[in-house]
């Protein structure tokens, strides 16, 4: 059951993850009330929807999603003096993948978790995309190379064995719903052991040219001691 | 800048010109010339800022690598798994390591000496920083990183403290706080860390810290020992009016211990030794009254008595080599002494509870602006004023208290006193302007006392026996804050307000400083029992 209160042009995001009946209602708001003739139209994309004139200044449609294909945007449209619509969409529930790249090592182990916040999806499934193409990772298939761990109902884990340069690059966290299935995004970068180690051996050598300096200016200053 | 300090300024010009390549601000302008009599002395100046930079770079290094470390715990939490207990307590281990492991630092420094215990105090902390890298479960980096980088911690800590001390006689309050100072920056290093997490990952990021803990090897080679000195500058420097409580000079002692016990093949100028006898007996500590070094030290165990007999006896012979063990054993080696020492409780309690009091708020500050509903915007504002001003307020504590104008522990006391009144009337604070004006006001008195507990201490005990009452002090004060924190969130999960944790703050900082008032009892005690000791003794 969903409202929606129209003053101007308002969006909203509705979330579902299994069959449902749902009622969206536009609601004028009482300080538009003077409007007189209003006309109402319920779209969805090009086609009209019958709607239900439930009280004197809200307008509603009933709708009943059974897969896929019944979500989307819905729109009511109140046209007057002034044209006012509400937009509601309709969606499975977002995965929310990372927007930094994991960063690990070749040879290292990689972990990539994936969340639903709040819905229970059927499935997950982890896809790489290699050059153009979403490659689905079975695990069963490599077993030592991938490890896809279900830690809860809602987390899921992919575990890379033995990383190689060839790891680097984006992975999709599929969860299936009952109305359709939601993508994460996560992205994989290898780095080799070179890359830190350079700035690291840089602050080494600084290091110890500066031991190498005091030590050489306290023998020199013992030396003046000795001949003062 | 600094260059108007009258007496340390006619020690320092030194051969120090260019050593410094960092702190262009701390550069000398030209190189006294050494004249014959003056330059040990001179040289031995000198170094005295390299120490304080060492002292601001470990408190940078060690302070920042502490805060950030909850960076790393999100990293750690992802990769290496546990639970966020478990990984909380490499956090936990390694800030209170910091302070436990100070006893057994006081011991190994008085071994060894404060320049080699640092080294190998960097030489830890670069190591566990390494291995952390290859970690691959919390019980390994809880090991690795929690006590190896506690202890290497501790060590730094403790040494540059103590060298500090040693160092900078008459402007100590002031050297400590432009060292302490350096915890102000640490705010720099938590972006950094952050970036390099992101760029390198936690592994990457961990190896470049240990190459940058590495760096604190050659900065702690500035902590030189400090070397034998001719009798009248000696008597010169207690003599001067700005030296009114004279920290016992047994610079000569000292130094002949740490060279001998180092075996380098340093000068123990064969002159000097006959003199270093010569040039202690005037002197004594002013502090508890008697004159008499010989028997003051008899009573309390003198650390260095293993090089009395030593230079008595081997009068010509410039050391090589380590003392005869013999020596060595006669003086324990955790010397429990600071234990019995009523001074040492008073101090130790005033530590602890001012500790207590300055953690507790910190921690709760921001959650306390959250619950009075101001933005985390206006909240992190709230910290970053309060971090500022506690750095200037150090700076101008440490300066003030130089001056000389009343006993050290007068301002520590005021500061304490002021600091919880403070926090009790922090509850009225409902507002941001209020709270504002309470995080200064805070600031200002935490940074006051703070930058004062070692010159107290140094006060209180001089520096000879520095060693060891820190060691123990900073014990108990560890013991302190591993239960802080976990005391801090009890007190709120109880009452559900952090209120009581300020008013909880104010009542330890209040009563703190009640220890102080025995102190000139105290000394008094000590002073008796002294006579009672020399009576006998005296021939």
């Amino acid at each position: 059951l969903l409202l929606g209160v129209s003053g101007t042009s308002i969006e909203k995001n509705v979330t579902l993850d299994s069959a449902t009946r749902i009622e969206l209602s536009c609601r004028l708001d009482n300080k538009y009330s003077h409007l007189k003739s209003l006309q109402v139209i319920w779209k969805r994309g090009n086609e009209t929807i019958r709607h239900i004139n439930k009280t004197e200044n809200s307008w509603s449609i009933q709708l009943r999603i059974l897969d896929n294909s019944n979500l989307g945007s819905y729109s009511c449209t109140l046209k007057g003096e002034e044209e006012i619509s509400a937009m509601f969409h309709l969606q499975v529930p977002t995965i929310e993948g990372k927007e930094k790249p994991i960063v690990s090592y070749e040879g290292d182990t990689a972990v990539m978790i994936c969340k639903s916040s709040g819905y229970t999806p059927i499935a997950w499934t982890w896809y790489m995309t290699n050059g153009s193409e979403q490659i689905a990772l079975n695990d069963s298939l490599l077993a030592d190379k991938y490890a896809i761990n279900k830690i809860s109902a809602n987390v899921t884990h992919l575990k890379i064995l033995k990383l190689t340069k060839e790891d680097d690059g984006v992975y999709w966290c599929e969860a299936a719903f009952e109305l359709g299935k939601s993508k994460g995004k996560l992205m994989l970068k290898v780095l080799s052991f070179m890359v830190p180690l350079k700035p690291f051996l840089a602050i080494v050598a600084e290091a110890v040219i500066l031991v190498t300096v005091v030590f050489l200016y306290e023998i020199y200053s013992k030396k003046k001691e000795k001949h003062a | 800048m600094k260059k108007t300090i009258p007496l340390c300024n006619r020690l320092f010009w030194g051969g120090f010109s260019s050593m410094e390549q960092r702190g262009g601000e701390r550069k000398e302008e030209e190189l006294e010339a050494p004249a014959a009599g003056k330059s040990p002395g001179a040289e031995a100046g000198g170094w005295a800022w390299g120490v304080v930079f060492h002292f601001f770079l470990v408190n940078v290094l060690v302070m920042g690598m502490l805060k950030t470390f909850g960076i790393f715990f999100v990293a750690f939490q992802e990769e290496v798994g546990g639970s966020s207990e478990q990984v909380s307590w490499i956090g936990s281990i390694m800030s209170s390591l910091r302070f436990l492991g100070a006893p057994l630092v006081a011991v190994a420094c008085r071994r060894l000496g404060e320049r080699p215990t640092s080294i190998m105090g960097a030489g830890l902390v670069g190591g566990g920083c390494l291995l952390s890298t290859q970690a691959t479960s919390v019980p390994f980096l809880c090991v690795s990183m929690g006590l190896l980088l506690g202890m290497g911690f501790a060590c730094l800590y403790q040494a540059a403290a103590v060298m500090t001390a040693k160092r900078c006689r008459t402007r100590l309050a002031f050297s400590n706080a432009i060292a302490r100072s350096g915890m102000g920056l640490t705010f720099l290093i938590a972006p950094f860390t952050q970036f390099l997490i992101d760029f390198y990952g936690w592994q990457g990021t961990l190896l470049i810290f240990g190459g940058i803990m590495l760096n604190l090897v050659p900065s702690s080679m500035l902590l030189r020992p400090i070397h034998t000195q001719p009798p009248q500058r000696s008597s010169g420097k207690n003599q001067d009016p700005g030296a009114l409580t004279a920290k016992e000079d047994s610079e000569p002692l000292a130094g002949c211990l740490d060279e001998t016990a180092r075996g380098e093949t340093q000068l123990c100028p064969a002159q000097d030794l006959p003199t270093t006898e010569g040039v202690t007996i005037p002197h004594g500590r002013d502090v508890s009254g008697p004159v008499n070094t010989l028997d003051s030290e008899g009573f309390e165990k003198p650390p260095v008595e293993s090089c009395w007999p030593e230079t008595a006896a081997e009068a010509k012979r410039s050391s090589k080599s380590l003392p005869p063990p013999a020596k060595e054993n006669s003086q324990p080696l955790l010397d429990f002494s600071p234990l019995k020492d009523p001074v040492f409780g008073i101090f130790t309690w005033s530590f602890l509870f001012s500790h207590l009091a300055y953690f507790v708020p910190t921690f709760h500050l921001v959650a306390r602006a959250r619950t009075l509903g101001i933005s985390s915007m206006d909240a992190s504002y709230l910290v970053s004023v309060a971090g500022v001003t506690e750095t200037v307020s150090q700076l101008l504590s440490g300066w003030v208290a130089d001056q000389n104008w009343t006993k050290k522990y007068h301002y520590h006391v005021a500061y304490l006193l002021l600091g919880g009144v403070t926090n009790l009337l922090c509850p009225l604070a409902t507002t941001f302007p209020l709270l504002m004006t309470y995080a200064v006001a805070f600031a200002v008195f935490c940074g006051g006392f703070m930058a004062l507990v070692l010159p107290v201490l140094v006060d209180l005990v001089g520096v000879q026996k520095l060693h060891s009452y820190l060691g123990f002090a900073a014990f108990f004060a560890g013991i302190a804050a591993v239960g802080g924190p976990p005391l801090a969130g009890w007190l709120y999960d109880y009452t559900q307000t952090y209120v009581c944790s300020f008013l909880f703050a104010g009542a330890c900082a209040l009563i703190s400083p009640l220890s102080f008032f025995f102190e000139p009892s105290a000394q008094k005690w000590k002073l008796k029992k002294a006579n009672l000791n020399r009576g006998p003794t005296l021939g």
